[in-house]
This record gives structure tokens, C-alpha cells and sequence, in this order.
């Protein structure tokens, strides 16, 4: 009987250690999904604005999650070296609803990154931006947040100033072309907050005016907010994987 | 009869330079015409620019004094006007000055209708044609070549833009795939295990001779609990279970 003795505690020492590892990954998780959540750099105003915060969304979730694989692994411990099957069997269980939330998690920051493209934001700022009814909140949200994003960033539009050329708009609809082809936000700012030169940048003589797109400035931070949390969960998923199964072979095994 | 204008050579033109503002959708930017009017203007001399929709630069007539100045507000039934009217010295050679014109960028004329040049923007995206004449006391001395047809900007509704992605990251296929697959094969190991241990407990046929780990046992040593000797009382006392019997006298 001493081989399977070895055999049976080679098994526990995996699942302790599966289970710290899991712990760990949970706190860490945990951390990056609250920076994520509360980075004051981020473009998260914008993204709260225009109510494309799906991300944000399973970034809360993360965070319990995270917490939730932490004291599940001090569970998963304690029923392991206890092996109890009582304990096995409520761990297990929570185990796969924490795995369901997870998962649901993972999804939705991967789907929804996915969806933020250059024309996804052009269209909301085309047709929000400016918009002349004072009485919808979000819409002077959006302004203010593009506004705050273009003189942040020295940056006008998506794709760039062109794009206010391109398309008819909100802002096309109260701002004439000849005075305004684009915001005044996109002009080179002095420091009380007026044009350097005015006549230069409605021409678009460089160095007057903001040349580039934002979309850089907002799908950098976005891309690695999505992907932190989208990636390192699944990865956390597919070590859970194995714990669960190695913790399921066991518990088949315990007599009763 | 007065004498005709003098033709010059000069082609009024955009400015090749990379100006994003260079053609909007109302305003458009030409090249200043610097040195093309020396040797032709007097002091008290001033250069119009004449602006006409492509097919009906060929029917302007050049106003013979500065009240038959077509005015900006007539475009629409003239099909043509005249604005931006600067001394000639602001184009002669020495002149320091901006090198880009914008036509089409004072708003304030055309909203207050006032009779003066207006160069005010342009309703429609034309095209158009330009050229510039130099006006004297009694009449235009002389003018430039008709520029090239200028085609103003026109812009597309916002409800074109398509925001959907090209087509979805692979990524996001693997993720969702693999995930899913995962969460299905451990509910149903989950319900495979529970469904054997109800299965298990319903018809009882072994006694866990399939378990291999076994709780640890802590066991409390309890003696075996020895018969009373016959005869002899009750030994240890309180371990009798019938009445004891008068010991006999020992022989």
C-alpha cells in the first residue's frame, strides 16, 4: 500500500499546489482589474460617455472574481488535506460558478474590444459632438470629454481634422465651414486657451493646427485594458481547468 | 471706345502647397498674384478677383466701372461676381504679405447683407472659375487668364459610416471557443461524478473496495472487555448484569 500512499500524496501536494496558484492569480487579478477600473489617464471618460463601457463591465466582475478564486483556493486547501468530500464537492461547485462568471468576463472584454474601431468612434463623434439640444446630458458629456481628450492629447478627430471636411455632422450643423472647417479645440492652443493663429489654422497650415487622429491616443490605452483582462483571465481559466479535474479525480476517489 | 483690357499670361491657381484647408466645402485658397500686375497699375488702382461658375465664365462681361461691379449676393441669378478687391500695390513684387488668398471666408458680410465687396462663402460646390482683373478710374486695364475649373468639397452623412469591424478577431473566436469548450467538459465531469455517486447510493453494491485514499484514523487502544470469573462476584464492579450470588466458602 505504500505506492499508492506516495501516489495518493503526490496527488494532494499537486492539488496544494495547483490551488496556491490559483489564489495568487486571483489577487492578481484582482489588482488589475481596480487599475484598470480606477486609471485616471484612461479612456474611460470618453468610453463612459458614449456608453461603450462594456469593458469597464467585465473589469468590475474581474475584480470579484478574483477575490472569489482567492478564498476558494484557501477552501480548495483546507478540503484537500482534509479530504473531506463534503468540502470537495461545495468547493468544486463554487469553483464552476466562479469559472462561469469568468468566463462571461473574458468574453465580453474580448468581443467588445473587438468592436472598437476607428469608424465606431467617428460615427458617435460626427453626430454627438457639439450637438446643438441642451437639454441631453450625455451629449455635452461626450463634447466636454472629446474636448478635454483633443487638448490633452494635441490631437483633432478620429482619423484626423479631415474628417469634419469629410462628413456633415452635429458640429457642421451650428459652426459654418468657412468659419470653422474644424473645432477650434484642433488649433495649436496658447495658454489662455485661444488660437495661436486663427486665419493659419482654418487654412491648415501646419504647425497652426492639430494634424493627427485621436484613435491612437484612446485604442493604445483601450487595447491593453481589454487585453489584461481578457487574456490573463483566460489563462487563470485554463489553470482552473486542470485544478478542477485533477480535484473531481480525487474526490471520486475518497470512500465515503 | 475704350481701349480692352491687356490679357496677361497669368493663370490664377490653388496652392500646390499641403494646406489641409486649401478647398473646403465653401471657402477655397488661391495663390496671391504677386509681380503679375507691375508695369500695368497706376497707384489709385485696385485687382478684383472675378468669381464665376465654371460654365458661365465664358458669358462674364468685365463691368466697365466700379458701380457695374456684379455684387456677391447676385451669384445665385448672375452666376457670377467680384470680390476681394485690394489695392494693386499690396501685389507688387515688394509687398510683404501672406501667400495664400482665401475666398469665401468672411461670414460677417453675408449674414449682414451690407453693399460693400463681400467675399462671403460659396452656396454651392461649384465648380468654378476665377480670374483677376485690374480695375482703373475708367474701367479694367487689364486681367488675367481664366483659372482651371475649382470643384468645391461635398460632404457624405455620417449614416455611410459603417462602424461594425471588418470581421471579428480571430482572437476573440479562440477565446470564446476554447473557454466554452473548457465549461462544458467540466460540468459535464461534474454531473458525471454526482450522477454516479446518486447511482452509487441508490443501488449499494460495494463497500468503497474502489476508494483508495482513506481517511486518517485517529483510534483510542480500548482494552477488550473480559468475562467476569464465575463464582467469584462481580469483577470489575458495575459489570454484572444479574444479581450476584452469595459467594461460596472456599475448600
Amino acid at each position: 500500500m505504500a505506492k499508492s500512499d506516495d501516489c495518493v500524496h503526490i496527488l494532494q501536494g499537486l492539488l496544494v499546489f495547483g490551488n496556491v496558484v490559483i489564489g495568487l492569480c486571483g489577487i492578481a487579478l484582482t489588482a488589475e482589474c481596480i487599475y484598470v477600473v480606477s486609471n485616471p489617464q484612461g479612456p474611460y471618460p470618453l468610453l463612459k460617455a458614449t456608453e461603450n463601457s462594456d469593458i469597464y463591465a467585465a473589469a468590475w466582475i474581474g475584480i470579484f472574481v478574483g477575490l472569489a478564486l482567492f478564498a476558494l483556493s484557501i477552501l480548495g486547501i483546507i478540503a484537500v488535506i482534509k479530504a473531506s468530500r463534503t468540502l470537495l464537492m461545495v468547493y468544486i461547485i463554487l469553483m464552476l460558478i466562479t469559472f462561469a462568471f469568468e468566463m462571461a468576463s473574458c468574453i465580453t472584454a474580448a468581443t467588445h474590444q473587438d468592436s472598437l474601431t476607428p469608424e465606431h468612434f467617428l460615427k458617435q463623434m460626427l453626430e454627438r459632438y457639439q450637438k446643438s439640444e441642451p437639454g441631453n446630458n450625455s451629449d455635452n458629456e461626450v463634447t466636454k470629454t472629446w474636448d478635454e481628450l483633443m487638448r490633452q492629447n494635441h490631437c483633432c478627430g478620429v482619423k484626423g481634422p479631415s474628417d469634419w471636411q469629410e462628413y456633415t455632422s452635429a458640429f457642421r450643423d451650428t459652426h459654418s465651414d468657412a468659419d470653422y472647417p474644424w473645432p477650434r479645440t484642433c488649433c495649436v492652443l496658447d495658454a489662455k486657451g485661444l488660437p495661436v493663429n486663427l486665419d493659419g489654422c482654418k487654412l491648415g497650415v501646419p504647425g497652426y493646427y492639430n494634424s493627427n487622429g485621436c484613435y491612437d491616443a484612446i485604442s493604445g490605452p483601450v487595447n491593453a485594458h481589454a487585453w489584461g483582462v481578457a487574456w490573463f483571465g483566460f489563462a487563470i481559466l485554463c489553470w482552473t481547468f486542470c485544478v478542477l479535474l485533477g480535484t473531481m479525480f480525487y474526490w471520486s476517489g475518497i470512500e465515503y | 471706345l475704350p481701349t480692352p483690357p491687356a490679357r496677361l499670361p497669368y493663370v490664377p491657381q490653388v496652392p500646390p502647397m499641403a494646406l489641409l484647408g486649401k478647398v473646403t466645402a465653401t471657402t477655397f485658397a488661391l495663390e496671391r498674384p504677386l509681380c503679375v500686375f507691375d508695369g500695368h497699375a497706376d497707384a489709385s488702382d485696385a485687382v478684383w478677383l472675378a468669381v464665376a461658375f465654371a460654365n458661365a465664365s465664358a458669358a462674364f462681361r468685365n463691368p466697365q466701372s466700379r458701380a457695374d461691379v456684379p455684387p456677391y449676393k447676385q451669384l445665385p441669378t448672375a452666376r457670377s461676381y467680384m470680390t476681394l478687391e485690394t489695392a494693386a500695390a499690396a501685389y507688387s513684387c515688394s509687398a510683404p504679405s501672406p501667400p495664400v488668398l482665401r475666398v469665401g471666408g468672411d461670414t460677417a458680410c453675408r449674414d449682414q447683407g451690407r453693399q460693400d465687396p463681400c467675399n462671403g462663402p460659396l452656396p454651392s460646390p461649384g465648380p468654378y472659375r476665377v480670374k483677376f482683373l485690374l480695375m482703373g478710374c475708367r474701367g479694367p486695364k487689364a486681367e488675367t487668364r481664366w483659372s482651371e475649373p475649382i470643384l468645391l468639397r461635398t460632404a457624405l452623412s455620417p449614416s455611410a459610416i459603417d462602424p461594425g469591424p471588418a470581421r471579428r478577431g480571430s482572437a476573440v473566436v479562440v477565446i470564446a471557443s476554447i473557454l466554452a469548450s473548457l465549461g462544458a467538459v467540466l460540468a459535464t465531469a461534474v454531473l458525471g461524478a454526482l450522477g454516479a455517486k446518486v447511482w452509487g447510493s441508490l443501488c449499494p453494491q460495494r463497500l468503497g473496495t474502489g476508494s483508495f485514499i482513506r481517511r486518517s484514523y485517529r483510534t483510542h487502544h480500548i482494552p477488550p472487555a473480559l468475562p467476569p470469573p464465575p463464582g467469584c462476584g462481580c469483577s470489575p464492579p458495575g459489570l454484572c448484569l444479574s444479581a450476584p450470588r452469595a459467594p461460596a466458602p472456599c475448600q
